[in-house]
C-alpha cells in the first residue's frame, strides 16, 4: 500500500528525517513509536503534504505522493489528527463531524454515541473538554472514509477513564472498515494493546519493527529509549 | 554621473538612518512580542513633535529637545504597551487593528493640536554646510547619519553584553524558554517598547529639522522601514540595520534613472519581490509561529 | 428578523418623502451606503475569512478609474462602465490577492499594505490615463432610466440604497452557502481545513476577488455620486477606515458594516465637533473594541438582546 523511500529533512541543522524507509503492505494497526525527536511527527507532515521533505519518495500504491497539496492528498484518502489537537472551535461537534466527510449525517450521529458525545451534537466544540475535543477529532477523521489514516498521539490529553472508550472506538472503526492506521503514541500501554504491529523510530530512520512482545523485548529499542 | 551617484548615496544613507532607527524599533518589539505595530511611524512623528515643541516652547537647546522627546515618547511606548498590547498578547489580528487605531488617534490628535501644517524647525545644523569633495551637504546630514551609526553601534554592545539585552534576545529566540530560566518576561516586553518607541521619537527628532515636522510625516518612514525588515529578515536586528540602509540608498540611487513619483512604488515592489523570493528575508531568519 | 429587516427597508424607502426639505440627511445616508459597500466586501474577507488586508480600499480605486476612464474617455455608458468597473476590481483582486494570499498573518497584512499603496501611487502619478493628484473631473452620474433620472438627490439615493442592498444580499449568500462555511471554516483553522480535502488557496483567492470587486462596486458608485475620482479616496487612511467600519460594526456579522458605516458617517455629522477630533475619537473607539467588544457593535446589541 504505501511505500516510504529514503525519506530526508532537516530543519537548520537538525536532521528530523534521514534516510527513512518504511514499507507497509497490507490494512492494519501500526503503532509508531519512538523518543522525542524521533521524527514521527514530521513523517506525518510530509506524508500529508504539510512539509516538503529536502529527498525521498511515498508511494500510495505506486502513486507518488510527494510533492502534492495537503488538501489533495486528503482527497486522495489520506486523513489525520495533529498532535496539538485540531477542531473548529466556533463549529457545532455535529458540524465538525460533517465538514468535509464522506459519511452521512446519520453516521455521524451513531459516531458520537459511540465516544459519548451525543448530548453535545449542537454544542460548539470550544465548550468540550480537551479529552472530548481529542475524541471529536478523532472521529471527524473516521468521517472522511479515509484509506490511510494518521492519528498524531490519539490518547494524550485524554483522561484516563476514556482512554478505554478510546480505545474500543478505534478498533471498532477498524473492524467496520479495515484500512491502514498508523497511530503515533507515547501511552506504551494503549499502543502497545491498539497495534498488531509496532513501527520503532529513531534519528529520523526505522530502527526496528514487529510484534508488540518483539519490540518490547528487543535491546536496541530499550537502547534508543534510554540513549 | 559619479558625484551624482555620490550625492545620492549619501542622501540615502541619511534617509536610510531614519528607516533604520524605526525599523530597529519594530524589529525589537516583533521578536519580543510578537506585536507589529503599524503605529511605530506616527510614534516617529509624534517624537519630532514633542522635539519641537521643547525646542521651540522651552529649552531652545537641540540637543536637550533630542533627548526629552526621546524620554517623553519612551514613556508613552511603555503606557502603550500595558494598555493596550500586553491585554492583546497573543491575537495577531486584533493587536494590528488596534495599531491602526493609534494610527487615527495621533495623526488626527496632533492635526487638532497644531494644526495640518507642517511646522519649522530651525536647527543651526540644518544651515550650516559641509563639504564632501565638490558636493556640499547640511551638517544635519552628517549629524543624522553618524547619530544613527552611533546609536546602532551602542545598541549591538547593549544587546550582547548588558543583562537586559542578553534578556531581550533570549526572549526573542524562545519566550517560554525565557520564562523557564527565570526571565521577567512581561517586564521585558514593557522595556522593549519603551526602547522602540524611544528610537522611534530619536528618528524623528532628527529628520525634523531638516524635512519639516508635519502629521504624516511617520507614513513613509514606516512603510520604509517595515521594507528594511523584510529585507534583512524578519526578526534580525542586524538584518534591520542593512535592510534599512539599503532601502534608503536603493531608493535615493534609482531617483537617477526613474521618476521620484514612483520611488515609493520601487521600493514597495522591490519588498514585495523579495518576499516571494526569499520568504525569510535575504539575511533570513526563522519566525516560531509563523507559517 | 424578517419583520424588522422590511420594516427597515420600508423606513429607509420613505425618507426622501420625509426629508424632501433635508437633502443634508439624504446625503448622510448615501454616503453611509458608500461606505458600507466596500465595508461588506471587507467584511468576507476580513470578518468571515480571517484575511486581515490593509489595501482594501485601493481596489475600490481600481474599479472607480475604470468605470471614470471608460465613461469620461471612452464615452461609455453608467450601466457597462459599471459592471466593467466591478469586473476589473474583481480580476485585480484575483490576480494581487494570489499574490498576497501566499503569505499568512503579519507578512499577509504587509503585502496587502504594499500593494494598496502601489496602486494608489499609480492613481496618483499616472496622469496620463488618472489625472494624477487633482482628481479625474468630469465624471458623469448614471444616464436616466425611462423617466427616471439620477440627477436628483433622492433618485440617487435609491441608486445608492439599491448597491448597497444587493452587496448584503450578495454577503448573506455567500454566508448562507456551502462556500461561507468553508470561509468560517478558514478563520478557525486553516490546517485544519486543509487537512479535509479543501484547497484553501482557492477558496482564499475567490473571496479576495469577490471583496475587491464588492470594493469596486462602491468605488464606481462613489465616483459617479462626486463626480470626480480622487487618489485620496483610495489611500492607506480610507483602507485603514474600512478596517474601522468592519470592526466597529462587528467583524462577521451580517449587518456589521451597515452598523459601522452609520457609525463613522452618521455619528460624526451629528457630533458639532472638528474633523479631526471626530477622527481622534473613532481611533479611540476603535482601541477600546478590540479591547473590550470584540465582536464589534453587532456583538453588543446581540448580547443586549439575549
Amino acid at each position: 500500500m504505501i511505500a516510504i523511500r529514503g525519506l530526508c529533512k532537516r530543519y537548520g541543522g537538525v536532521a528530523a528525517l534521514s534516510d527513512c524507509d518504511l514499507e507497509i503492505a497490507s490494512p492494519g494497526i501500526y503503532g509508531v513509536i519512538g523518543p522525542n525527536g524521533a521524527g514521527k511527527t514530521t513523517l506525518f507532515d510530509v506524508i500529508t503534504g504539510l512539509t516538503e521533505p529536502d529527498s525521498g519518495t511515498v508511494l500510495l500504491d505506486g502513486r507518488r505522493l510527494t510533492g502534492l497539496s495537503p488538501h489533495r492528498l486528503a482527497r486522495m484518502g489520506i486523513a489525520r489528527s495533529f498532535q496539538e489537537c485540531r477542531v473548529f472551535p466556533e463549529f457545532t461537534c455535529l458540524e465538525n463531524l460533517l465538514f468535509g466527510a464522506r459519511g452521512t449525517h446519520d453516521e455521524a450521529l451513531r459516531l458520537l454515541e459511540l465516544v459519548n458525545l451525543q448530548g453535545y451534537r449542537d454544542e460548539p466544540a470550544a465548550s468540550l473538554s480537551f479529552g472530548q475535543r481529542r475524541l471529536l477529532e478523532i472521529v471527524a477523521t473516521f468521517m472522511l472514509k479515509p484509506r490511510i489514516l494518521l492519528l498524531d498521539e490519539p490518547a494524550s490529553g485524554v483522561n484516563p477513564a476514556l482512554l478505554d472508550l478510546l480505545l474500543e472506538f478505534i478498533r471498532r472503526m477498524y473492524h467496520e472498515r479495515p484500512c491502514l492506521y498508523l497511530v503515533v503514541e507515547h501511552n506504551m500501554e494503549f499502543i502497545m494493546a491498539l497495534a498488531a504491529e509496532i513501527v520503532v523510530m529513531h534519528q529520523g530512520a526505522v530502527l526496528e519493527r514487529g510484534s508488540p512482545q518483539a519490540v518490547q523485548a528487543s535491546p536496541r529499542v530499550m537502547q534508543a529509549y534510554l540513549g | 554621473m559619479l558625484s551624482a551617484v555620490l550625492e545620492q548615496t549619501i542622501n540615502g544613507l541619511m534617509a536610510g538612518s531614519v528607516y533604520v532607527l524605526v525599523a530597529l524599533g519594530m524589529v525589537l518589539i516583533y521578536g519580543v512580542m510578537h506585536v507589529l505595530n503599524f503605529a511605530h511611524g506616527v510614534l516617529l512623528m509624534v517624537g519630532a513633535y514633542a522635539c519641537h515643541f521643547f525646542f521651540t516652547r522651552a529649552t531652545g537647546s537641540y540637543l536637550l529637545s533630542i533627548l526629552l522627546s526621546v524620554v517623553v515618547l519612551a514613556v508613552l511606548g511603555i503606557a502603550l504597551e500595558r494598555a493596550v498590547f500586553r491585554p492583546l498578547q497573543g491575537n495577531l489580528r486584533n493587536q494590528v487593528i488596534a495599531s491602526l487605531g493609534l494610527i487615527l488617534v495621533f495623526e488626527n490628535l496632533v492635526v487638532a493640536l497644531w494644526g495640518p501644517n507642517a511646522l519649522q524647525m530651525q536647527v543651526p545644523a540644518t544651515a550650516s554646510l559641509v563639504s564632501v569633495g565638490e558636493l556640499r551637504f547640511p551638517v544635519q546630514h552628517v549629524l543624522i547619519i553618524a547619530a544613527t551609526l552611533l546609536v546602532v553601534l551602542l545598541l549591538f554592545i547593549f544587546l550582547k553584553t548588558s543583562k537586559f539585552g542578553t534578556a531581550i534576545r533570549a526572549t526573542s529566540q524562545d519566550r517560554m524558554a525565557a520564562m523557564v530560566v527565570g526571565i521577567p518576561v512581561e517586564r521585558i516586553d514593557w522595556m522593549t517598547f519603551g526602547l522602540g518607541t524611544a528610537l522611534a521619537a530619536l528618528g524623528g527628532a532628527l529628520i525634523g529639522p531638516l524635512f519639516l515636522v508635519f502629521p504624516q510625516m511617520g507614513d513613509a518612514p514606516m512603510v520604509k522601514g517595515l521594507a528594511g525588515i523584510l529585507l534583512g529578515g524578519m526578526g534580525s536586528v542586524p538584518g534591520a540595520v542593512l535592510g534599512g540602509f539599503i532601502i534608503g540608498i536603493a531608493e535615493s540611487v534609482s531617483t537617477l534613472f526613474l521618476p521620484t513619483d514612483y520611488r515609493d512604488s520601487v521600493a514597495f515592489s522591490v519588498m514585495v519581490l523579495i518576499l516571494l523570493a526569499w520568504p525569510r528575508g535575504i539575511f533570513g531568519v526563522q519566525v516560531r509561529g509563523e507559517d | 428578523m424578517r419583520l424588522a429587516l422590511s420594516l427597515l427597508l420600508a423606513v429607509l424607502l420613505a425618507v426622501p418623502f420625509v426629508a424632501e426639505k433635508q437633502p443634508y440627511l439624504l446625503h448622510v445616508l448615501i454616503l453611509c451606503c458608500l461606505y458600507a459597500i466596500p465595508a461588506v466586501g471587507l467584511n468576507l474577507m476580513l470578518g468571515y475569512t480571517g484575511l486581515v488586508s490593509l489595501g482594501h480600499m485601493a481596489f475600490a480605486g481600481v474599479g472607480a478609474y475604470t468605470a471614470a476612464v471608460l465613461m469620461v474617455d471612452a464615452r461609455l455608458g453608467f450601466w457597462p462602465a459599471l459592471a466593467a468597473g466591478v469586473l476589473a476590481a474583481g480580476a485585480a483582486g484575483a490576480a494581487i490577492g494570489a499574490i498576497c494570499l501566499r503569505f499568512r498573518t503579519h507578512f499577509f497584512m504587509i503585502v496587502t499594505l504594499a500593494f494598496g499603496l502601489m496602486l494608489y501611487s499609480v492613481m496618483n502619478n499616472w496622469d496620463e490615463v488618472t489625472r494624477g493628484a487633482a482628481g479625474f473631473p468630469g465624471i458623469p452620474r448614471p444616464a436616466p432610466l425611462g423617466s427616471f433620472s439620477f440627477g436628483p438627490l433622492p433618485n440617487f439615493y435609491y441608486l445608492a440604497l439599491g448597491a448597497a442592498a444587493a452587496a448584503f444580499a450578495v454577503q448573506w449568500i455567500v454566508v448562507r452557502s456551502g462556500f461561507g462555511r468553508v470561509l468560517v471554516a478558514l478563520r478557525q483553522d486553516e490546517r485544519l481545513a486543509q487537512a479535509k480535502g479543501v484547497n484553501t488557496m482557492l477558496y482564499k483567492t475567490a473571496i479576495f476577488a469577490l471583496g475587491s470587486a464588492i470594493a469596486g462596486l462602491g468605488g464606481v458608485l462613489q465616483v459617479s455620486f462626486l463626480r470626480v475620482a480622487a487618489p485620496a479616496s483610495f489611500s492607506l487612511a480610507e483602507s485603514i477606515n474600512a478596517v474601522l467600519i468592519v470592526i466597529v460594526g462587528g467583524a462577521g456579522s451580517l449587518a456589521g458594516p451597515a452598523l459601522g458605516a452609520l457609525v463613522f458617517v452618521g455619528l460624526p455629522e451629528y457630533l458639532r465637533v472638528a474633523a479631526e477630533w471626530r477622527l481622534v475619537l473613532f481611533g479611540v473607539m476603535l482601541v477600546l473594541i478590540v479591547l473590550f467588544a470584540p465582536q464589534g457593535l453587532a456583538g453588543l446589541v446581540k448580547k443586549a438582546r439575549a
